[in-house]
């Protein structure tokens, strides 16, 4: 399914401290998330996720820290207290268009 | 380790003036999550060449994945937002500071040779040569070293050469009008030292001129000469 690009502009960055939120997390990880927790609704090309990772970082957003699991090294990602005051003013406005949207669309 | 697959993508990121640190971690990180993708498509039962297909759409084609990138400014090197203050501004900083530093010195050699070792005008040993030694750093080292520094940073960042090549030349110029010199006459049984230095603008006449061009083709024959190299090396067939 095709999405709206500027429907979805600012979409990644609302999923990612969501899902961060609840605990750390490495990129792939994320993905898979983002997959299973939309119910596949919502399908970001992957690769998408690491610059706007980068980008929330460079923000003060989220920390990154390397942990070596399983052998493997690999780029932790972790809310910080900024990412979450940045998460409730993301969702607010979400679900301030969401209902919106959902009353002009039950009002037809 | 960045293998063939992402080597192309890291270099054209650099190209593109996002910062090395960036680059780096985040090739690792999508080389990861390409090796995750193909073990997930393999235990699904598709065979390799399928799953690294299969994984390289789920991530996105390199031009998507630079497009996102380059769509964060955050993400550029600070050479690359400030091109005007790190190939222009700090360059002339850097000569300024360079030219009274050793100025500074040559006054403290000075100064050190006849307080501590006692040294004299009329038996000045090795001290005169290392004062013209530092004059001469000041004033024809110090412009090329400045200029160099940031023309060399531009080149290995993949930076465009204008602000850099502007820079070089201003510096050329500064450095040109920019003169010392330093007399120890043996007036007094320690003698005397003077010193002074000038700064000539805006009338450059011809010796500033061709130390100016001296300058600027110091730098820029070098500079050309490893961005060609570099950009063959890198060009991704």
């Amino acid at each position: 399914m095709t999405q709206n690009a500027s429907l979805m502009s600012g979409v990644p960055e609302l999923l990612v401290l969501r899902l961060l939120s609840t605990r750390e997390m490495y990129g792939y990880e994320l993905a898979r998330a983002v997959r299973e927790s939309t119910r596949q609704a919502i399908s970001l090309g992957e690769g998408v996720l690491y610059p706007a990772l980068h980008a929330m970082e460079s923000r003060g957003f989220v920390k990154a820290r390397r942990r070596t699991v399983s052998g493997r090294t690999r780029v932790y990602y972790a809310i910080t207290p900024r990412g979450n005051r940045r998460l409730g003013e993301l969702s607010g406005e979400w679900r301030r268009i969401a209902g919106g949207v959902r009353a002009l669309l039950e009002g037809t | 380790m960045t293998t063939q697959r992402f080597e192309g993508l890291s270099q054209r990121l650099l190209r593109a003036g996002i910062a090395p640190r960036h680059v780096k971690r985040m090739v690792g990180e999508i080389e990861a999550h390409f090796a995750d993708l193909v073990a997930e498509l393999r235990s699904a039962g598709l065979s390799q060449a399928e799953s690294e297909s299969q994984a390289a759409v789920r991530l996105g084609t390199e031009d998507v994945l630079i497009a996102n990138i380059l769509a964060h400014p955050e993400l550029r090197s600070w050479a690359r937002q400030r091109p005007w203050l790190t190939f222009v501004l700090l360059p002339l900083f850097a000569l300024a500071v360079q030219f009274v530093l050793s100025m500074l010195a040559a006054v403290a050699v000075v100064a050190f040779s006849t307080e501590v070792l006692g040294i004299t005008a009329l038996y000045p040993g090795p001290v005169p040569w290392i004062v013209r030694g530092l004059q001469a750093y000041g004033v024809w080292i110090a412009p090329i070293a400045a200029a160099a520094a940031a023309c060399f940073l531009a080149v290995r960042s993949g930076a465009p050469l204008t602000w850099p090549i502007v820079g070089c030349a201003l510096v050329a110029l500064l450095g040109a009008a920019t003169n010392a010199s330093f007399e120890w006459s043996p007036a007094v049984p320690r003698g005397v030292l003077s010193g002074g230095i000038g700064l000539h603008l805006p009338d450059l006449g011809l010796t500033s001129g061709l130390r100016a061009a001296l300058t600027i083709l110091t730098v820029l024959v070098p500079v050309l000469w490893l961005r060609r190299k570099r950009r063959e090396l890198t060009s991704i067939p």
